[in-house]
């Protein structure tokens, strides 16, 4: 299916302002890293500033935001095991 | 058991008034699977970070990596350009995006070996600790999904330069995306997992 050109320009533009957001993300997880703060404070952070990071790459670059849901099923339900299975690892 | 000779023309003509692409449903699922491949290394790898921590974490360049994922990132977006390069009809913009992934893709492996000839000349190796173990697992790992990236990169611009892909069809363009867009998401979480938590 053929893309409209107005779109298409629109589109990366919001691929360019993602890209930005990705990299400033970065940097912050580096800043707060070199500032030595208690990992009970900065390991929660770090882990929401990923998934944020994780999130926008699916939902933007991997389209998952605009194609079908069954694409974001079909990946999310494994991440979420994965997380079950982290979380035994630690408990156990 | 015997289906109708139509039974699978039936199924292919079901999923595309879904609005499913068989290929991408194909591609996803792979993706799927390799999240639990990756799970299972980082399940390891978390419990013995968090049952057995170990000084060796301390010699890690956050730095150097921090560096490394800036590129890996910048990958991402030059395949997205590249995508929507030929969704607009230009493969020339396609063809030049696909070849600054594969020069980000190398110099992302470059800084992993890098990364990896510091870490020996500190003694630790594959062998020589639990941690050199699965630390060297799971990013040597993640390092060969960079490589089979590359080469697929490679392969998508040689067919790119042969005019193989067009506004209309790009759907090799777009697996491939898909594919260089996951090997980012896991270096996302390797790098908050290994290097910052």
């Amino acid at each position: 299916m053929q893309t409209p050109p107005r779109t298409m320009s629109r589109r990366t533009l919001g691929y360019g302002a993602v890209f930005l957001l990705l990299a400033v993300i970065t940097g912050i997880e580096l800043a707060l890293n070199s500032l030595n703060l208690a990992d009970a404070v900065v390991d929660p952070l770090f882990l929401v500033l990923s998934l944020g990071k994780a999130t926008l790459v699916a939902a933007f670059f991997m389209h998952l935001r605009q194609d079908n849901r069954f694409y974001t099923v079909i990946f999310v339900l494994p991440v979420l095991l994965l997380v079950v299975f982290a979380l035994l690892t630690i408990v156990i | 058991m015997t289906y109708p000779a139509t039974h699978h023309e039936d199924h292919f003509r079901a999923g595309h008034a879904l609005g499913l692409d068989h290929l991408k449903v194909g591609m996803w699922l792979f993706l799927g699977s390799e999240v639990m491949f990756f799970g299972g290394l980082l399940a390891a790898f978390l419990h013995y970070k968090v049952n057995n921590p170990t000084p060796e974490a301390g010699l890690l360049d956050v730095g150097l990596v921090g560096v490394n994922t800036f590129v890996l990132l910048t990958s991402s977006f030059t395949v997205v350009s590249g995508l929507a390069g030929i969704q607009r009809g230009d493969p020339a913009a396609m063809n030049l995006y696909l070849l600054a992934t594969i020069g980000l893709g190398v110099a992302f492996l470059g800084g992993q070996v890098y990364e990896f000839v510091s870490l020996f000349r500190h003694g630790i190796t594959l062998s020589s600790s639990v941690f050199g173990s699965s630390f060297f697992t799971l990013t040597g790992f993640h390092g060969l999904h960079v490589l089979v990236g590359i080469l697929w990169a490679a392969s998508t611009f040689l067919r790119g330069m042969r005019g193989s892909y067009t506004r209309e069809n790009h759907i090799g363009v777009e697996l491939f995306g898909l594919y260089w867009h996951f090997v980012d998401i896991v270096w996302i979480v390797l790098f908050t997992i290994i290097y910052l938590i």
